[in-house]
């Protein structure tokens, strides 16, 4: 199956989240569309859904914006794939959207979990 | 970009790859092949839509963010409604009177004449008089200029001409044009129904032609738009005429601005107005207006040429009427004949001003937004934070106030066509008012024009918010707030600039109308020299009830006597043309005993034809020799009246007296001189003047316009001269009574078309740039609210801060009226040499007159909107003064 979570806990994508999540992916090394998808799945624990469909439109995206650069290769078992490998333009986007991201959710963090203070 | 573009079938490619590489995924963890290949296809989602909006990606996504910024923006308006409501409701004037304006010139320059074919090649032609005024042109000459030129596919003439149309009992009366037989198809209009005169017709045989032409719109409201008409008679001053087809709709005549409802050729005009067939030969009857069609690949300047070199031979072969004379052509809209020449100055004016209001408007519509922009903070920040980019906030921006503007631009667009029909109560009373045709249908160019006046007001208006969302920064938004940090600093200086800037163009503004309105006043104060109060005159069409010229004098001396001796008239008299009326006045050209002429020199005097009551009745002293009598009649030897300044041109320091002048092939003796008073413009130099007596020199072509004068109010003796003219004819009709003293504030018009458009544009930008001060000031005071408590805190008194606030406000205002002095007097320099008509009657005559630099106006615009500057900051002032500076501390 690919999930295995119940739909309920699942959490879909807030836009521009998921080019962050794919560049992530691709730091680690050159990757396909499909590898990229259980990826992102596997690495959130499966919290995140990932449409294939979307995520391929993503990675388009991706690459128009030279974010990101495609070449057909083969896979380990031997099919037919399409490669994606960051560029490094797609690398210091990366960089910079990561410690916002970090920034934000650590402020988000902190305003849930204070303690209500006296008005 | 180089890249190559990738194929539609290199995506489907992928795909087949992923979906086999995940049954591939799905095998091995140990689901059965066809089950594997399911679930892959489940989990990848509908592949055809994917290609679909693969496909569309550039056009799609773009679409997408602008139907969302469209629909986010339409709700950040509508949570802000107040605001959104003055936005649109200032940018709805702003485009409104600017398209209005737009509308007007379209008419009157741009598209002249409508129902006509390529009116780019129509022109104007005009003789011009030896010292270079333009004039209209005579039969013979246009029969000249028109067989012997090739640089025109065709040249006719007009006239414009009040009829009267109905049988004895119901008779009405229709403005028409007496035209030379081919004025349809060199105007190259195409008949609604029936057809237009036909080349047969062209000729220049008198009396041949008992046709007409009707307008559409006469058409359908006085024959229900029944085709039938076409072939019927219609009795038109007594004499039966065919029908012989209906202009089209968009067609209204060769004025523009002005609408006919008859055209009937020219040949007909000894017929139906009983002129002299003598006339239509006199080189000296110089009353058409001329129109041509410039041949294709012509130049205007060729065509000019080869107008001018004919005419200046013309000149030399017949001297003895055309001396110097020459001719010309022009564009259209230039031409000095009917209400475009004296609409043209006003006009660009008005566009001048419409500009400015939608630019204070602009800056007011960019300071709300940039206030907005700063109230929304959090939501960008939010938006930058969750990875929008900063270019996609800005393009929201922009998305926000096209949307802002394009609202403003229909409500404006929605108003056009009422805006467009004010111009009518612009117009001067008399028979104007009645031909005024301004077709109010917004057009493809007002359409264009109005839709790029959005598109750069939404950019003038949104680019100041959009390059302060786009400076946005994460990191510091994030820290501090921005509260106190330089960014604020920066926009509140951003916001003030806008407040200058709308200061100043308030007082461009205002000191445009202060020096229009006081050179209009001026001009009123003028003493006209002839007392205008208590008469009342009106406007006889006898000719049109087919009176003959010896009946016509008849009937005016019976209704002399008549109305002498009713209860109620002091005085009557009547003359062919009336003292700064908006018609035409007409001249001479003379010869005068003892004088001789430059070789340039115009002789071209303008006089009047006058009943021996007109200048009494006028109160026109005569300060030498004696006024006409009744004894100066047809058996007696001509005579004439000339004025003080006539006398100082021709016969300096001599007595004219006795002298004999020549005009109308007849020698007069001067027996009188009348004091000098205005003729054409208030405004005018008084030019050589002078007046011959009715029953002498009255011609069948001549107006005539009848003055009671009463001791009450002129409009009271309507019903009792209306009594007087039915008993000596039930079928005469007296059209257009109207007071003398309004009646020449038509010589006024153009002055007081600015004066009242600059006022209540002034007024507009007053009110917007009191709106945007408040708004910054307000602005600032809430921005300080804890500053401000501190000050109270540490023992300020409210005072203080009183005075702190609106101090803050007057410095803006100040650095407003510093630049908008600099930009005013650049202006008021460039409007000042702007003359308002170019015909011969009125040369010279400015819109401001001299006045532009008045530093009266100047200073008082000044005070005055440092006044309203005040006014507006003592609001949030008050506010702040009132602050408790213990909750003040405590908000944060």
């Amino acid at each position: 199956m690919p999930t295995r979570k119940d739909d309920s806990e699942r959490l879909f994508l807030l836009q521009g989240t998921l080019d962050l999540l794919i560049l992530r992916v691709l730091l680690f090394g050159a990757c396909h569309g499909q590898g990229i998808a259980r990826a992102i799945q596997r690495q959130s624990q499966d919290v995140f859904f990932v449409d294939h469909g979307s995520l391929y439109l993503a990675l388009q995206r991706l690459e128009d914006g030279d974010l990101i650069s495609a070449e057909w290769g083969v896979s380990e078992n031997n099919r037919k794939a399409r490669y994606y490998t960051l560029t490094k333009k797609g690398r210091a986007q990366l960089t910079e959207k990561s410690s916002q991201w970090q920034k934000l959710a650590k402020a988000m963090e902190m305003v849930l979990t204070t303690a209500p203070e006296e008005a | 970009m180089s890249k190559r573009r990738r194929s539609e079938e290199d995506f489907a490619e992928e795909i087949r790859a992923h979906l086999q590489l995940e049954a591939d995924a799905l095998e091995a963890e140990g689901m059965e092949k066809a089950q594997a290949e399911r679930s892959a296809r489940l989990a990848f989602g509908n592949a055809t839509i994917v290609r679909e909006r693969w496909n569309l990606r550039d056009r799609w996504v773009w679409m997408r963010d602008l139907v969302d910024d469209l629909r986010f923006g339409a709700r950040t308006m509508l949570r802000n409604r107040g605001v959104t409501a003055i936005a649109i409701l200032t940018l709805a004037v702003g485009i409104g009177a600017s398209s209005t304006a737009f509308t007007w010139i379209d008419k009157v320059q741009l598209q002249p004449l409508g129902g006509v074919t390529e009116p780019d090649r129509l022109v104007n032609f005009e003789s011009v008089t030896p010292n270079g005024e333009w004039v209209t042109t005579s039969y013979p000459d246009y029969m000249d200029f028109r067989d012997h030129l090739d640089v025109f596919d065709g040249m006719a003439v007009t006239l414009m001409s009040a009829f009267s149309v109905g049988n004895a009992e119901h008779s009405e009366r229709v403005w028409g044009e007496l035209v030379s037989g081919n004025y349809f198809s060199v105007l190259g209009v195409k008949p609604e129904q029936g057809r237009l005169f036909l080349p047969a017709e062209f000729g220049d045989a008198i009396g041949k032609f008992p046709i007409a032409v009707i307008s559409d719109r006469y058409w359908r409201s006085h024959f229900n738009a029944d085709p039938s008409i076409v072939g019927r008679t219609i009795r038109v001053n007594q004499h039966e005429l065919t029908v012989v087809g209906v202009a089209p709709p968009a067609f209204h005549g060769s004025i523009p601005l002005t609408a006919f409802d008859l055209w009937i050729p020219y040949m007909q005009q000894p017929v139906l107005n009983g002129v002299q067939e003598w006339m239509l030969r006199d080189r000296h009857t110089r009353n058409l207006l001329g129109i041509a069609r410039v041949k294709h690949g012509v130049t205007l300047e060729q065509a000019r040429l080869a107008l001018k070199t004919l005419a200046e031979r013309m000149a030399v072969l017949n001297a003895n009427v055309s001396q110097g004379m020459s001719a010309t052509i022009m564009p259209l809209w230039q031409s000095p004949h009917g209400p475009q020449g004296l609409l043209a100055g006003p006009l660009h004016i008005l566009m001048g001003v419409c500009v400015l209001v939608l630019l204070i408007v602009c800056a007011n519509v960019a300071n709300l937004q940039v206030a907005r922009a700063m109230a929304r903070e959090k939501e960008f920040t939010a938006r930058l934070a969750l990875g929008a980019p900063a270019s996609r906030l800005a393009r929201q921006v922009l998305t926000e106030s096209l949307l802002l503007t394009g609202t403003g631009a229909m409500l404006g667009l929605a108003a056009t066509p009422w805006l467009s029909h004010s111009l009518k109560f612009l117009m001067p009373p008399g028979p104007m008012q009645m031909l005024v045709a301004v077709d109010s249908r917004p057009n493809l160019p007002v359409l264009a024009f109005t839709a790029s006046l959005c598109v750069i007001s939404a950019l003038v208006a949104g680019i100041l918010p959009a390059l302060h969302v786009a400076r946005l920064d994460l990191t510091t938004r994030l820290n501090g707030g921005g509260r106190s940090g330089s960014a604020g600093q920066r926009r509140q200086i951003m916001r003030s600039a806008l407040v200058i800037s709308e200061v100043a163009l308030a007082l461009v503004a205002i000191v445009g109308a202060g020096l229009f309105a006081r050179g209009f006043e001026r001009t009123m104060h003028l003493d006209p020299k002839f007392d205008p109060d208590h008469v009342l005159v009106s406007q006889l069409y006898l000719s049109s009830n087919g009176y003959s010229l010896v009946q016509r004098k008849e009937f005016c001396r019976r209704l002399e006597e008549h109305m002498q001796s009713a209860p109620g008239v002091n005085r009557v008299a009547f003359s062919d043309g009336i003292p700064l009326g908006f018609q035409p006045s007409w001249w001479e050209e003379l010869k005068i005993e003892g004088y001789t002429p430059q070789p340039d020199e115009n002789m071209s005097i303008f006089r009047n034809v006058v009943s021996p009551g007109y200048l009494p009745l006028m109160h026109i002293p005569i300060v030498d020799g004696r006024n006409f009598t009744d004894q100066d009649n047809e058996k007696a030897p001509a005579v004439m009246i000339v004025n003080q300044a006539f006398v100082k041109r021709f016969f300096p320091g001599g007595n004219p007296i006795g002298k004999m002048v020549h005009g109308w092939g007849l020698w007069f003796r001067i027996v009188g001189v009348a004091r000098d008073s205005k003729y054409h413009y208030l405004g005018e130099l008084t030019p050589p003047y002078f007046y011959v007596p009715f029953q002498q020199v009255y011609r069948e072509d001549m107006n005539l316009a009848f003055y009671v004068r009463t001791p009450g109010e002129p409009q009271s003796i309507l019903s009792t001269l209306r009594r007087q003219v039915q008993a000596l004819d039930p079928n005469i009709t007296v059209f257009d009574a109207v007071p003398l003293n309004e009646f020449i504030g038509a010589s006024l018009y153009p002055q007081k078309v600015a004066a009242t458009v600059m006022t209540v544009m002034g007024a507009v930008a007053l009110l917007l740039a009191a709106v945007g001060l408040y708004s910054v000031i307000a602005y600032s005071v809430a921005q300080r609210t804890r500053e401000i408590g501190v000050r109270m805190a540490l023992g300020a008194r409210p005072s203080h801060v009183l005075v702190m606030v609106v101090r803050q406000g007057l410095s803006l205002t100040i650095a407003g009226l510093f630049a908008g002095a600099v930009v005013s007097i650049a202006l008021a320099r460039a409007v000042e040499s702007v003359s308002f008509t170019n015909s011969a009657m009125g040369s010279n005559i400015r819109l401001l007159d001299g006045n532009a630099f008045d530093p009266l106006i100047y200073a008082g615009a000044a005070v005055f909107l440092c006044v309203v500057g005040m006014l507006s900051a003592s609001v949030p002032a008050r506010r702040a003064a009132s602050i408790d500076p213990m909750s003040a501390l405590r908000i944060e």
